[in-house]
């Protein structure tokens, strides 16, 4: 178990350094919502599995989409311009 | 006669609320028009010495920065390592009062589960505050992105009802046969999670998550107006108002009769507290996601 | 050193990750960016209080019938903590993101030197 919680952790903190340094918004908002789902799984070997279930559908779920639907509305989405 | 002088009382007080959009006499109208007079160079060499500044700022802005950052993380770093080892039974933080919520907690509060019972009874004004912060957050975003009649121009509002005509006759098929499929097993799932908060992993804020993911999924694959005809704007701001308030009030009780040596019959209090938060919940989320993408509930 | 790294290393982690949200925050030139970063310290405190309730080789804190014992189950007060603090931590993040919708509405861009150029020739 010792070796799987090092491998996460090592994930998470690869995951939040190369987040903010994409060139596109969106692999930003992707790469965070990866780290969100290594967060989850890390709940669940810290034997929260409240923790599990929430992170997982409100940091992953309904965080990704509010991030999607803001970048649409910025316009830093190629390809679903309306005109 | 007293009719008139309540409305124009609470009028007033509305005005008052919303401020002056006009002056009320000419004088401020006057003032308010007028820019101060500013002694200033020409107009190049005030940008030149502006851009200037900016740059001066702009550069030393990023090394003090990362300097103060630094040495924060320097501090923290040096604290965590003196910090008691992970995992150990005979840490500080694993005191008599976490015995007493596993060792109580079923005969207390009725819960197995002890995060559940803990967080909606013997710390149940945490989660009634984080309630109040939920409400107050889906309020602001409503404030920020509203767009109805009165805040936005001709264009725009026939912009976007262009934009929802072009959306109802182009509807994606893949969304729609898998939502048609999932919708319904969701929306089971959140209300099992919801109700057995007390007894397995879960409770009000998992359900009402889950329960706000279907809700968006089925607005989503078939369109937010079939889902605004079951979910009219009243009954959404009923909902959660009538969720913050039976929380309140049933706590309330609890609270006080616990504390004056009352016994009341209070085995369906977890219950209808879940119920509340876990709408709250739901309705927060669901009101995000149509607020971001329409403007309009 | 490296074995107090090992003992804690949820805490040192945790304190990696906040140091990385606070640079973004502070040095991003993108008002999304700064956004991430600002839920990336909030995750990072989570982690750290989550991490002090967990007792080596004790289970979830769902307690069966008629075992009552203390001494099986993990502590279940920085959990329930967190929970609170997860969502809180997304109604942040939403209202910073309707924010950042008006502030492109107004202002079209959401890089900050431009912004700041552009508000102060509105300014003028």
């Amino acid at each position: 178990m010792t070796v799987l919680e090092n491998i996460l952790l090592a994930g998470l903190v690869i995951c939040a350094a190369a987040a903010p340094l994409c060139k596109r918004l969106l692999a930003t908002v992707i790469v965070y919502l990866a780290f969100s789902v290594i967060l989850a799984v890390l709940w669940s070997i810290l034997q929260s599995p409240d923790l599990a279930i929430t992170e997982a559908a409100v940091g992953t779920g309904i965080s990704g989409i509010l991030f999607f639907l803001t970048l649409k509305k910025i316009r830093a989405l190629k390809g679903t311009q309306d005109e | 006669m007293s009719d008139g002088k309540e409305k124009s009382r609470w009028r007033r007080f509305a005005e008052w609320v919303n401020g002056d959009s006009v002056a009320r006499d000419p004088t401020t109208q006057y003032v308010m028009d007028r820019r101060p007079a500013r002694a200033r160079a020409p107009q190049e060499l005030h940008e030149e010495r502006e851009r200037l500044r900016l740059k001066k700022f702009l550069g030393l802005y990023p090394l003090a920065a990362s300097v103060l950052c630094l040495t924060l993380i320097a501090i923290l770093f040096a604290t965590v390592l003196c910090i008691p080892p992970f995992g150990q039974p005979g840490n500080p933080t694993n005191n008599e009062v976490s015995r007493h919520y596993l060792e109580y907690t079923e005969e207390e509060t009725g819960a197995t589960n002890a995060v559940t019972g803990m967080i909606l009874s013997y710390r149940g004004f945490d989660t009634l505050g984080e309630s109040c912060v939920l409400f107050l957050a889906v309020s602001s975003v409503m404030m920020l992105l509203q767009r109805d009649g009165n805040n936005t121009d001709e264009q725009t509002l026939l912009r976007l009802r262009r934009e929802d005509a072009i959306e109802r006759t182009h509807p994606d098929n893949i969304l729609r046969k898998s939502a048609k499929l999932l919708s319904p097993f969701i929306l089971l799932f959140s209300l099992y999670v919801l109700f057995n908060g007390e007894t397995s992993p879960g409770g009000g804020f998992s359900g009402g998550a889950v329960l706000g993911g279907g809700l968006i999924l089925y607005s989503a694959a078939y369109g937010p107006e079939q889902l605004s005809r079951l979910l009219t704007r009243r009954l959404y701001d009923g909902v959660r108002i009538a969720g913050l308030m039976a929380y309140a009030l049933t706590y309330g009780i609890y609270i006080f009769a616990g504390a004056n040596g009352i016994t009341v019959e209070m085995e369906w209090m977890m219950t209808v507290i879940d119920l509340a938060v876990g709408l709250v919940v739901a309705c927060t989320i669901y009101g995000f996601y149509t607020m971001f993408q329409r403007g309009k509930l | 050193m490296l074995e107090a790294i090992s003992q804690n290393r949820f805490a040192v982690v945790a304190v990696i990750l906040f140091g990385i949200g606070l640079l973004n925050i502070m040095l991003q030139q993108n008002l999304l960016k700064k956004v991430v970063g600002f839920s990336i310290m909030d995750s990072a405190v989570f982690l750290l209080l989550a991490s002090l309730g967990y007792i080596e080789g004790h289970g979830a804190p769902i307690v069966e019938e008629g075992s009552a014992n203390a001494s099986l189950y993990i502590n279940p007060i920085p959990s329930g903590l967190v929970l609170t603090g997860i969502v809180v931590s997304v109604s942040v993040t939403a209202f910073s993101l309707a924010l950042i919708q008006r502030i492109y509405r107004h202002y079209g861009t959401i890089e900050l030197r431009e912004l700041l150029e552009r508000a102060k020739k509105e300014e003028d």
